[in-house]
Parts: structure tokens; C-alpha cells; sequence
């Protein structure tokens, strides 16, 4: 019967951001989300719990706007949230978000597994998860796309290039999952309305250890740009070489 | 003022925003095409408990509001406007009318099966000789002992092949004008209850719509649905709910238009550009999205009326009238927007064309909400 926590980032929908004639991105009316692999780990953890007992806590770090998300993460399935906020939280970097996530667990909860998805939708730098398995002092299996209990022990799948790695690691652990952990349900309208009655302990940055400074610093942000170009060619023998020759320049051909 | 959406109605949107486009979107074109009945996809709607959204938990509802409803219908008709009258007709008129009309036995009896999305209801009142014109029905009840027994042909009744649960108007007293009619529910399998003729549409062709047919019915007067002489009361109670979810399911069709009209003109190059750089067809476009808001917040504002308890029967016929006109205009366009590929089957502004067109026909006729909005201001 473990008792679970499952980590998610509430991220920009990425649909909501637009660019502007200069390559700007425009946050201006953009709409939040669970980062979608998030989402696999709160359904991992869920069923988890309904398979073997225990207990679902959610867990994130954010701004205090970022009520929905803790509603939305509950309509999931989880049976209560951990919501740490505060308006200088936008953008942590993964370092200073484990620091923050691993300082609470540590001083305020006993969990016997923490799931995290494998990358934010934001960033996806893959980091939250193994630092705060390295914070707790807890063993990590990244990349796992299937979880079982086995007494004291996590079996874990984990989807390697060309095989699957079968670990076991002893309670308390860590896993971060991939999509193929299962696919998130879909919260049913009772879910819902439901997600507001369950018990959501907030905690602001003074109930906090102090936060690590960040150590990456971000300059600027421009959208992606692909240049296109666009020749004609016909049927004719001379065209066809012209072609091949034009493959061959760009390195499609050689 | 606050125009902004409880954070509970934007996540119920975004929830049957990806329920739609995961099991709506991939079926639609077919049960338009074979005119088929999903049963399969109302299973799962049931499942998630959108077939009884506004209806209290201890009927088998979901709780909710009534905007959170219209939010539905909305982003359901979105992806499949048969799909979106269904659940507003089952919910909007048949659920409701039970729920603000029926008594206790009734209420666990017959509401708490269909909120809970495992029966499908049907609101039983136009006639071949009587659509508009309510008065003219000729479906009487005569009363026998502990019975009524009902005769008569009701037609155009939308789920009528299918219906577990019809809510039927009738005269129990044809001398007594408007306080001469009565409403009943009836379920299905009553001897003298039979589903007629099976209708074929222009559009809307999922949905199932037939006539219904009662020869010598007997129905037990615990079956009358509020008192005798209510009926035509409420038959308007029913309308005033039930033109909300066509407005929520127009502005869903109108937003589909306008997804596609985007996205097409974006794509489409001629002469030289792509179409929406060329002003006739990108002000076609700033029309449809500025009809698509207004129509949104007549929906929605006239949802919310009904939710705070206040008198909502004006703004639900002026959000009829308005949205289910401007889906039929702005369709219309968005077939234009397309071109001859707009015209062939498999364009999706297509099927929103022929679908649209009932809009502005049924739960009243354009013109009957004219009637109606015009006798509250001309007051
Ligand atoms: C697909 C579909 C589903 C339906 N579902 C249901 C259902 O579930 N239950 C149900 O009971 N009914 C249902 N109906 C019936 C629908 O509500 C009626 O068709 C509608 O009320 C119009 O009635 P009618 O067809 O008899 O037209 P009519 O009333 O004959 O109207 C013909 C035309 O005359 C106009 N007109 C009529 N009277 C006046 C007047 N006094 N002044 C000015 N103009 C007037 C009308 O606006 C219309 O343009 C459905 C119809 C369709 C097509």
C-alpha cells in the first residue's frame, strides 16, 4: 500500500502562443495546462492506488494563479494536492523546482514513490526528476513506460533504444514515466466539480528552505524560423539533372 | 460584471473539448452519411456524466449549472451538431421538464435513469397539422377511471425510434384553450405508443426523427407530469431551456465554420497569396468571428439568467433567433470561403451548411421567436 506523490508542471498551451510579424512570441492570451506527460504520471499513480491500496498526493510548483491546475490535476484521480506557491515561481529552472519539491517531501511527507513525467512540455529538459531522486537520496529509473509493486519493491520497464530494461528498486524510489505508462483519462463532469472538495494544503516561500540561486539565465525568446525555398522543375531530361543537382547541392542527395 | 468562466466550466470545456475531438470528430462525417444513431458514443457520454449535466447528484446527475451545459452543447456540436441536439434535447427539455415538473416518485422513477444517461428522452408535442400553431393539435386524452387513454399522431419528434422516456402533450380538455392541455410521460413499451414513420434529413441526420403514433394508449394519471391543464405551461418552460441548448448548439456549428473557414483560407493559395489575404474573404472571416462572440455571450448570458433564478424566456428566443441565423448565414460563407471543394462531400462546412438549417426551424421557428420577442417588448 504506497503512498504515492506525483509531480506536474502547469505549463503555457503551447496552441495559445502566437507570433508576431517581428518572430516574437506573444504570451498575451495564452491558457495553462498539465504538461501533457504529467498527465501519463498522474494516471500511472492513480492506478496504481486503485490497484495495490495507499494513497495519490499531487504536487506542484507554481504560481498561486495556478488554482486551476491543481483542480484539474485532482479531477484526475488523486486524493489530495500539495500546491507551492509563489508569484517569483514562473520560471524556475528544474534545479531550483527539485530543490523546492525535495525540501517539502522531505520535511512534510513520507511517500514510498514519487512519479514524475519524463520532460516538461515546456522546456523538457528531463531534470526535476532525477535531482530530486539525488535530493531525497532515492533510487530513479528514468524512461519507464510500465510500473508494478512487488512487495517492498518498484519493478520498473524502461524503454531503451532497441530493448526493454527491467529494474527493480527498493521503496522509497523514483520513476519518471513516458506516454506509454497509459493513456490519461478524461475527467468525467463530476470529477470535476469534485476536484474543489478535495484537501489541498498550500504552502508560499516561507514555509520554505531557501531556494537555490538559478543558474541559467534566459536572454531572450524568438519563435523557431524554417526557410523555405521553392524552385520548379519539368519532365525534361535537362530539368530532371537540374534537379538531381539541386538535391545533390543542398547534401539530400550525394 | 464578470464575464469570466468558473475555473470548474473552462476545464469541464477543455475535458469534453478532447472527448469530442477523440470520439466525435472521427465518426461524424459517417453517422451524417448512414444517418446512424451512435449508441456506442452515447455510452460513453453517459459514462462521463454529460447525458444529465444541470440535474441534481441525488437524480443522477451531474450537479452542475446550466451554463456548464450550454458549454457542452456547444463544443459537442462543434465536432457534430446531431450529437449536440441530442444531448440538448435529452437534457435541456426532457430532464428538465421532469425535473422542475415532476413529483418525487417520478423524479426517481424516470429522471434519475435519464440523467444518468442509461435511458434517452423525447418531448412529444408537434403535429402534423400543428407545429407552429400549438393550439391547433388534435391528440386528446379522455379520461377513464384511473386512466387517460390517448389518441392521436405526433410528429418530427426527435429520438422518437429510440426514446425510453416520451413526454407527451395532449388536450385533456379541448374547451378550456391553454389551460385545456395536458403533459405526460409515457415510457416506452406502453401498449398504443408506437413510433411511426422514420423521417430522412437534409441535415442534422444522426439524430433520429419520427413520428409517434397513440392508438387507444392507456396511461395511469400518476403519469400526468405536473397537474391537469399545465401542458401548455409547460411546453413554454420546456422551450424557454431547451432554445438555450439550440443557441449553444448553433454557436458550436458557428465556431466550426469559422475553424475551417481559417484554416482553409490560410492554406488555399490564389493568385499569388493565400484567399485570406484577399480582403472579400478575410472580412468574411472578421464577420463570422465577431457574430460567432456575439452570439456566444446572448447564449451563455441567458444560461447564466437561468442559473441566478431570474426570468429568462426573452433572451433564450433572442439567442435562438440570432445564433441559429447567423450559423445558417456564416455557413453559408464558409462553403463560399471553400470554393467547389466547400461543395463535395468529406468538406466538413458541408455537412455544418445542411445541419445549420434547423436551427432556425425547430424549438420554434425563426419567426415564432420574433413573435415571442416582440410580445415582451411591445408589453
Ligand atoms: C429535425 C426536426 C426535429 C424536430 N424535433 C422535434 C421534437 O423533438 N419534438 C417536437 O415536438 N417537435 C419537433 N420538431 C418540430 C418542429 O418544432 C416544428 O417543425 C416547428 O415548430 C415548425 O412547425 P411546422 O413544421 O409545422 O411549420 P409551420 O408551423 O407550418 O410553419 C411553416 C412556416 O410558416 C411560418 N409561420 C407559422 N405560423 C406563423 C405565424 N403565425 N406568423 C408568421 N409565420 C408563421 C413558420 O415560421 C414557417 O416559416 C422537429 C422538427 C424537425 C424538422
Amino acid at each position: 500500500m504506497p503512498d504515492i506523490v506525483v509531480c506536474f508542471k502547469w505549463v503555457v498551451d503551447e496552441a495559445y502562443i502566437r507570433r508576431t510579424s517581428s518572430g516574437d512570441l506573444d504570451f498575451t492570451s495564452v491558457d495553462y495546462k498539465i504538461s501533457e506527460y504529467d498527465r501519463n504520471a498522474i494516471e500511472a499513480a492513480v492506478r496504481l492506488r486503485d490497484a495495490y491500496g495507499g494513497s495519490v498526493t499531487a504536487m506542484t510548483v507554481s504560481v498561486p494563479e495556478a488554482t486551476k491546475g491543481i483542480k484539474d490535476a485532482l479531477s484526475r484521480g488523486p486524493d489530495n494536492a500539495v500546491f507551492i506557491a509563489d508569484p517569483s515561481f514562473r520560471d524556475l529552472e528544474s534545479s531550483q523546482t527539485a530543490a523546492i519539491l525535495g525540501g517539502v517531501i522531505k520535511s512534510r511527507m513520507s511517500c514510498q514513490l514519487v512519479i514524475c513525467g519524463e520532460g516538461s512540455g515546456d522546456f523538457y529538459a528531463q531534470q526535476v526528476g532525477p535531482r530530486l531522486a539525488e535530493i531525497l537520496g532515492i533510487p530513479c529509473a528514468t524512461y519507464v513506460q510500465k510500473i508494478t509493486i512487488d512487495g517492498g519493491q518498484v519493478i520498473a520497464e524502461r524503454k531503451a533504444e532497441d530493448f526493454v530494461e527491467v529494474v527493480a528498486m527498493p521503496m522509497p524510489a523514483l520513476v519518471t514515466v513516458l506516454p506509454d505508462i497509459g493513456t490519461p483519462r478524461i475527467p468525467g463532469v463530476k470529477d470535476t466539480l469534485m476536484a474543489s472538495k478535495k484537501p489541498v494544503v498550500t504552502l508560499g516561500k516561507g514555509d520554505l528552505e531557501r531556494i537555490p540561486e538559478a543558474s541559467l539565465k534566459t536572454v531572450g525568446m524568438k519563435a523557431s524560423r524554417m526557410e523555405r525555398e521553392c524552385e520548379k522543375f519539368t519532365v525534361d531530361t535537362a530539368d530532371i539533372a537540374r534537379f538531381v543537382g539541386a538535391l545533390q547541392r543542398k547534401g539530400v542527395l550525394r | 460584471m464578470n464575464f469570466k468562466l468558473s475555473e470548474e466550466q473552462e476545464l469541464i470545456r477543455k475535458n469534453i473539448r478532447e472527448f469530442a475531438e477523440k470520439n466525435v470528430d472521427p465518426i461524424a462525417a459517417e453517422i451524417d452519411e448512414k444517418e446512424r444513431h451512435p449508441a456506442e458514443l452515447f455510452k460513453k457520454l453517459a459514462e462521463g456524466g454529460w447525458m444529465g449535466i444541470p440535474i441534481p447528484t441525488q437524480y443522477g446527475g451531474s450537479g452542475a449549472d446550466y451554463l456548464t451545459n450550454a458549454i457542452v452543447v456547444e463544443e459537442l456540436s462543434r465536432s457534430c451538431a446531431s450529437t449536440g441536439f441530442t444531448v440538448s434535447i435529452h437534457v435541456g427539455i426532457a430532464c428538465m421538464l421532469i425535473l422542475l415538473f415532476g413529483n418525487e416518485e417520478q423524479k426517481k422513477k424516470y429522471l434519475t435513469p435519464l440523467a444518468r444517461g442509461e435511458h434517452m428522452g423525447a418531448f412529444v408535442l408537434t403535429e402534423p397539422g400543428a407545429g407552429t400553431d400549438v393550439m391547433a393539435a388534435t391528440t386528446m386524452a379522455a379520461k377513464d377511471g384511473e386512466f387517460y387513454v390517448l389518441n392521436g399522431t405526433k410528429t418530427f419528434i426527435s429520438n422518437g425510434p429510440l426514446a425510453d422516456t416520451y413526454i407527451v402533450f395532449c388536450w385533456t380538455d379541448k374547451a378550456a384553450g391553454r389551460k385545456g392541455m395536458s403533459s405526460f410521460i409515457i415510457p416506452k413499451g406502453t401498449p398504443g405508443l408506437k413510433p411511426g414513420e422514420h423521417f430522412h434529413k437534409m441535415g442534422l441526420r444522426s439524430s433520429q426523427t419520427s413520428e409517434v403514433v397513440f392508438k387507444d394508449c392507456r396511461v395511469p394519471k400518476e403519469n400526468l407530469l405536473g397537474p391537469e391543464g399545465a401542458g401548455m405551461m409547460n411546453a413554454m418552460t420546456g422551450f424557454d431551456h431547451g432554445r438555450v441548448g439550440i443557441s449553444a448548439q448553433s454557436v458550436g456549428i458557428l465556431q466550426a465554420a469559422l475553424d475551417e473557414s481559417i484554416k482553409y483560407s490560410k492554406e488555399r493559395v490564389q493568385m499569388g497569396s493565400p484567399i485570406a489575404r484577399h480582403q472579400a474573404i478575410s472580412w468574411m472571416i472578421a464577420d463570422m468571428a465577431t457574430d460567432l462572440s456575439a452570439a456566444r455571450f446572448l447564449t451563455y448570458h441567458a444560461a447564466w439568467l437561468k442559473d441566478q433564478k431570474l426570468p429568462f424566456s426573452k433572451e433564450a428566443a433572442m439567442a435562438k433567433l440570432f445564433c441559429a441565423e447567423k450559423a445558417m448565414h456564416h455557413t453559408i460563407k464558409a462553403v463560399q470561403i471553400h470554393g467547389g471543394y466547400g461543395y463535395i462531400k468529406g468538406a466538413k462546412v458541408e455537412r455544418l451548411m445542411r445541419d445549420a438549417k434547423i436551427t432556425e426551424i425547430y424549438e420554434g421557428t425563426s419567426e415564432a421567436q420574433r413573435m415571442v420577442i416582440s410580445g415582451n417588448v411591445l408589453r
